[in-house]
C-alpha cells in the first residue's frame, strides 16, 4: 500500500492551493457583508437619515426580525431537501389566532400565543404526514397547504384589520427595551426590544442544532443525498417530518414577533413575505460556508433590507416598483452564484428507486414559481 | 494496418495540474484499441477532448482518415464520424428504446411534421438488428430492459447509420455494470463493427476484457503515454505493471482464523424480487462470495439482507439475533455494515466533506456533553484516511472532488469504523482502478481477520476468487452451486454461472 495520506496531516486546512484573488478577499463567501458596506458608504453619504439610528437603522434591525424568522423557517427544511412554502400562511395563522383570542375572549393574551403556536405545530405535522406518508412532493404539498391555511384564516376572521387587541403585558413582554442608550450630543436614543433577543435565541438554537448535533449532520446528509443517508442509517422520513414541524413552529414564532412589533392583524400579512424569505435562504447559501446556513441567511435578509431602505430614501417615489425588482434580481443573481459554486444543486440525480421518498424535490427549480404563487411580491409597509 | 486517427502532441492543462502531457496515439481502421490507466491518468480527459467537452492546449494536432481534425470541437468530431457511448449511457428510462434512439438522430416525420411512429419503430429495430441484438422490444420503456439491452440501445443510438458514416466508436467503461455473460454480447457487436472497418477505442478498468477484445493497447500513467503495444506482446501482470509503475503486491492472507466461532450472519427463508427461499450462513472471519448473472437474484441479494429493499419473507440474524429487516438503520443497529453497489447514488453525499461522509453512520460517537467534538472527529478521520490510504488534499474537501477509488475507500471507512459483526459488500470495486482495487481487497481481508462475517456480492469473478473462502453461485433466485478450495478458480466459477443458468432455465 502506498502511504499517500502522509500529506493530509501536513496540511489539513489547505484545500485550495491556488486560490483566486477574488476568493482570497472573500468576494464570493462574504459578498453580502461587502454589499452592506457598499450600501452604508453610498447611501450613508447621499442620504442624511440612512445611518442614523432613529432614521432607519432601528427600524430595519427590528422589523426584519420577522423576515429573519421566516427565512430560517424556510432554511430548516431546505437543508433536508424539503420545501416549505406554507410558512407565510403559517405565520398569518398564528397571528390571526393571537389577535382573535385577545379580541374576543378574556383569556390572557399569552394563552392565545400558545394556541397559535400549537396550531402551527399541528399544520407542520400535517405537512409532514402529507410529504412522508402520502409521498406528495413537498413543493406541491406545502403550496396546497398554504391555500388551505388561507381558508382557515378567513373562517377564523372575516377580513379587515384587528387593532389594539392586546393588553400592555403582552406587548411589553416582546416590545420592552432590553437596554436604552443615549448617544452623547444628539437626541438619538439607542434601544433594542426583547423580541430582537428572542429572535437571536431562536437563531442560535437552530445554528446549534444544525452545526453541533448529530441531528444537524443527518439533516445535511438527507438534503445532500437522501438515499445515501438512508443507507447510512439516517431515518430520513423522520428528518423530513421533523424539519417541517420545526419550520411551521418558527413561522408561527414570526407571527408572534409581528404581534409584538405591530400589535395588529391584517389579511395582507404573511404570505407576501414568503418571497423575501426564500430569496434570503438561497442567497444565504452562498455566504460564509458554501452551503445553506443560519448566519448567511440572516446576513442576506439584512443585505436586502438595507439595500431597499437606501433605495427607498433615495428614490421615494420609485420604491414601489423598485423593491420587487431589487428583490427578484438579487435572488436570481444569488442563486446563479450559488449554483456556480455548486452550493445549491440545480437538478437532483435521477433515482429510480421506488422507495426514495418524493420529498426530495428538485432544488432550485421551483424558485421561479414561488414568485407566481404568492399573491403579490410587495410586502408590508417597510417604513419607507 | 491502415491508419484512421492520429493525434500528436496533445497537452491539456487544468489550473494546478497537467492532465495530459504531449500525448500521441494512432488508431487503425478495423482495430480495437484499448486505453488503460488508473483513475486520474488522463483517459477521461482524452475522451472528453475528443468529444469536444474540453479544449486542448494549443499545439495539438490530429488527423482523421487523412483529413485534419479540430480537437475540442464536438461538432467537428461528430461530422468526422466519431461516435461515443459513455459509461452512464445517457438514456431516458421512461422513454422507449425507439424514442431514445430518435432522441439522438431525430424523429422521422410525415406530412405536417407529424412523427411517423411506424417508421421510427422499424428504424430502431433495424439499427439494433444490424448490431446483432435481435431480442429487444423497442416499444418498452428503456428502464424495464436488462443492462445488456440498455447498452445495446445506447450503442444503436450512437452508431445509427454507422455503416455509411461512422469511423470511430469510443466506448467508455461499457461493461461497468454488465455481468460476465452480457459482456460477450457487447463484444459480438464490437467484432461486427470491426469487420466493417470501424475503429474502436475501448476504455476499461477490466484487464481481462482488454485481452479479450483489444488488438492494441495504450497505457497512460499520470497524463503521459507509457507504452502502446499489441495485446499479443503482453500478459496480465505485465500490463498491470505498466499501468501502476511497479509490481503489485498480490498477497491476501486468506486465513479463516475464527471459522467455527458461533455467530456471524444467518439468513433463512429470505424472499423478495427474484429471490425465493434463500438460506445462507456466514461465520465470523469467513468471506463468502456471491456470483451469478444478472437476473439470478445476485443483484438484489445484498439489498434484501441489509434492508435497503424490504423483503417479502424470511429472517436475517446477526450473531443469533433477528434483525427487524425493514430499514437499513435497523440492520446497522444490529451490528451490520454495508457498502452499497452504486457509489454515486447510494453512497456518497457529494457536497459534504470527506470527514462528514466518513462519520455519517455513527456521528454520535463524537457527541458528548451536548455538542459535537469536531476536533476529535477530525482526528479520527485523519487516522482513518491514513489507514485506508485515501488520497485527498484535505479531510474537509468535498468527497465529490475525490476519484472513484478514493471515494470507495471513504465508504469502506464509513462501514469499518462501525466495527461490524457482519459486513455486506455489493460490487465493492466497481469502476475503480487497479491499485485502489487491490487496497479494497486487502481491507476486506483485514475485516474478516478481525472477526467480521463478510459477504461479497460481485460481477467480478476474479476478485471473488481472490478474496473469498467459498463462493456461492446463484441462479433463478436461489443458490445453485458452491465452490471452495482448489475448485475455486475464475474459470470454474464463470462456467458454473453459465451452466447453472441453463439448468435453472430448463
Amino acid at each position: 500500500m502506498t502511504s499517500s495520506a502522509a500529506e493530509v496531516q501536513a496540511n489539513p486546512k489547505d484545500s485550495a492551493p491556488r486560490a483566486h484573488w477574488a476568493s482570497k478577499l472573500g468576494f464570493d463567501r462574504f459578498s453580502g457583508l461587502y454589499l452592506i458596506a457598499v450600501f452604508f458608504i453610498f447611501f450613508g453619504l447621499t442620504e442624511n437619515n440612512y445611518l442614523s439610528w432613529n432614521g432607519s437603522l432601528e427600524f430595519v434591525l427590528t422589523e426584519k426580525v420577522i423576515v429573519c424568522m421566516l427565512a430560517l423557517a424556510f432554511l430548516v427544511p431546505l437543508i433536508t431537501g424539503t420545501f416549505d412554502l406554507s410558512i407565510g400562511a403559517n405565520m398569518a395563522l398564528c397571528l390571526v389566532i393571537v389577535n382573535k383570542m385577545a379580541l374576543e375572549t378574556d383569556l390572557p393574551d399569552g394563552l392565545g400565543a400558545v394556541v397559535g403556536m400549537a396550531a402551527c405545530l399541528l399544520i407542520g405535522a400535517i405537512n409532514g404526514f402529507i410529504v412522508v406518508k402520502l409521498r406528495v412532493n413537498s413543493f406541491i404539498a406545502t403550496l396546497g397547504m398554504s391555500q388551505v391555511i388561507a381558508a382557515v384564516i378567513r373562517k377564523i376572521h372575516n377580513g379587515g384589520q384587528i387593532t389594539k387587541a392586546f393588553g400592555t403585558n403582552y406587548i411589553n413582554f416582546g416590545k420592552k427595551a432590553i437596554f436604552t442608550f443615549h448617544w452623547p450630543g444628539t437626541n438619538s436614543e439607542i434601544s433594542l426590544p426583547y423580541y430582537f433577543l428572542y429572535g437571536l435565541i431562536v437563531a442560535l438554537l437552530i445554528w446549534y442544532v444544525l452545526e453541533h448535533t448529530p441531528v444537524g449532520r443527518h439533516m445535511f446528509a438527507t438534503g445532500g443525498n437522501p438515499e445515501a443517508a438512508r443507507l447510512s442509517g439516517v431515518k430520513i422520513d423522520r428528518i423530513a417530518w421533523g424539519s417541517l414541524i420545526a419550520s411551521a413552529a418558527i413561522a408561527g414564532f414570526a407571527g408572534l414577533v409581528y404581534s409584538w412589533k405591530f400589535g395588529t392583524y391584517s389579511n395582507s400579512v404573511g404570505p407576501p413575505l414568503l418571497f423575501t424569505a426564500v430569496g434570503a435562504a438561497f442567497f444565504g447559501a452562498s455566504q460564509l460556508k458554501g452551503r445553506p446556513n443560519v448566519w448567511g441567511t440572516l446576513i442576506a435578509v439584512y443585505v436586502l433590507a438595507f439595500g431597499i431602505k437606501g433605495i427607498g430614501l433615495r428614490y421615494p417615489r420609485q420604491i414601489d416598483w423598485m423593491q420587487p425588482m431589487f428583490e427578484g434580481l438579487t435572488l436570481i443573481f444569488a442563486v446563479a452564484l450559488a449554483s456556480r459554486q455548486g452550493v445549491v444543486k440545480v437538478a437532483r440525480r435521477r433515482s429510480d428507486r421506488r422507495d426514495t421518498p418524493p420529498t426530495m424535490a428538485p432544488s432550485t427549480l421551483p424558485v421561479d414559481d414561488v414568485a407566481g404563487s404568492t399573491p403579490s411580491t410587495t410586502p408590508e409597509p417597510t417604513g419607507v | 494496418m491502415s491508419k484512421l486517427l492520429e493525434v500528436r502532441d496533445l497537452t491539456k492543462t487544468f489550473p494546478g495540474q497537467v492532465a495530459l502531457r504531449a500525448f500521441d496515439v494512432e488508431l487503425g481502421a478495423g482495430r480495437t484499441h484499448a486505453l488503460v490507466g488508473q483513475n486520474g491518468s488522463g483517459k477521461s480527459t482524452f475522451i472528453k477532448i475528443l468529444a469536444g467537452y474540453h479544449q486542448p492546449d494549443p499545439g495539438a494536432w490530429a488527423e482523421l482518415a487523412g483529413r485534419s481534425l479540430t480537437l475540442g470541437d464536438g461538432k467537428a468530431a461528430s461530422d468526422a464520424g466519431i461516435r461515443f457511448v459513455h459509461q452512464d449511457l445517457g438514456l431516458v428510462d421512461s422513454l422507449s428504446a425507439a424514442e431514445n434512439i430518435a432522441m439522438g438522430v431525430g424523429y422521422p416525420t410525415g406530412r405536417l411534421g407529424r412523427i411517423d411512429w411506424r417508421t421510427n419503430t422499424a428504424r430502431a429495430n433495424d439499427g439494433l438488428n444490424a448490431l446483432g441484438f435481435h431480442d429487444i422490444n423497442v416499444k418498452l420503456p428503456v428502464g424495464m430492459l436488462a443492462p445488456s439491452q440498455r447498452t445495446a440501445v445506447a450503442l444503436a443510438r450512437s452508431m445509427f447509420d454507422w455503416e455509411a458514416n461512422a469511423h470511430l466508436l469510443v466506448l467508455d467503461e461499457p461493461t461497468a455494470s454488465l455481468p460476465g455473460a452480457d459482456v460477450e454480447r457487447l463484444f459480438t457487436a464490437i467484432r461486427l463493427m470491426k469487420e466493417r472497418g470501424v475503429a474502436i477505442l475501448y476504455v476499461s478498468h477490466h484487464i481481462d476484457e482488454v485481452f479479450q477484445i483489444a488488438d492494441d493497447v495504450t497505457i497512460l500513467r499520470d497524463g503521459q503515454r507509457v507504452a502502446t503495444k499489441s495485446t499479443a506482446e503482453l500478459d496480465h501482470e505485465g500490463l498491470i505493471e505498466l499501468m501502476i509503475g511497479h509490481r503489485l503486491e498480490r498477497t491476501l492472507n486468506t486465513s479463516r482464523a475464527q471459522v467455527g466461532v458461533a455467530g456471524g450472519l444467518r439468513v433463512s427463508g429470505l424472499a423478495g424480487g427474484p429471490i425465493k427461499d434463500f438460506d445462507l450462513e456466514v461465520q465470523p472471519g469467513e468471506v463468502v462470495g456471491v456470483a451469478g448473472i444478472t437476473g439470478s437474484g445476485r443483484e438484489v441479494l445484498a439489498q434484501l439482507i441489509t434492508g435497503q429493499k424490504p423483503s417479502e419473507a424470511g429472517n436475517v440474524f446477526v450473531h443469533g439475533r433477528a434483525v427487524k429487516n425493514y430499514a437499513p438503520s435497523d440492520s446497522i443497529d444490529a451490528g451490520m455494515a454495508f457498502v452499497p453497489a452504486d457509489r454515486a447514488t447510494q453512497g456518497v453525499i457529494p457536497l459534504a466533506s470527506v470527514t462528514h461522509n466518513m462519520t455519517l453512520a455513527n456521528v454520535r460517537r463524537h457527541w458528548r456533553g451536548g455538542r459535537l467534538r469536531h476536533k476529535e472527529e477530525l482526528a479520527e478521520c485523519i487516522d482513518l484516511i491514513q489507514q485506508l490510504s485515501v488520497k485527498t488534499a484535505s479531510p474537509s474537501l468535498p468527497i465529490g472532488a475525490l476519484s472513484g477509488g478514493n471515494q470507495q475507500k471513504v465508504l469502506f471507512g464509513r462501514s469499518l469504523r462501525l466495527q461490524p459483526k457482519v459486513l455486506v459488500l455489493d460490487e465493492p470495486t466497481s469502476g475503480i482502478d487497479v491499485a485502489a482495487k487491490e487496497q479494497i481487497l486487502q481491507l476486506i481481508d483485514r475485516a474478516a481477520q478481525q472477526g467480521a462475517a463478510v459477504l461479497v456480492v460481485s460481477t467480478d469473478t476474479e476478485e471473488l476468487v481472490r478474496v473469498s473462502h467459498r463462493i456461492i453461485i446463484m441462479a433463478g433466485g436461489s443458490i445453485i452451486d458452491e465452490v471452495s478450495g482448489a475448485d475455486m478458480t475464475t474459470a470454474n466459477v464463470e462456467r458454473a454461472q453459465l451452466l447453472t443458468t441453463k439448468a435453472a432455465m430448463k
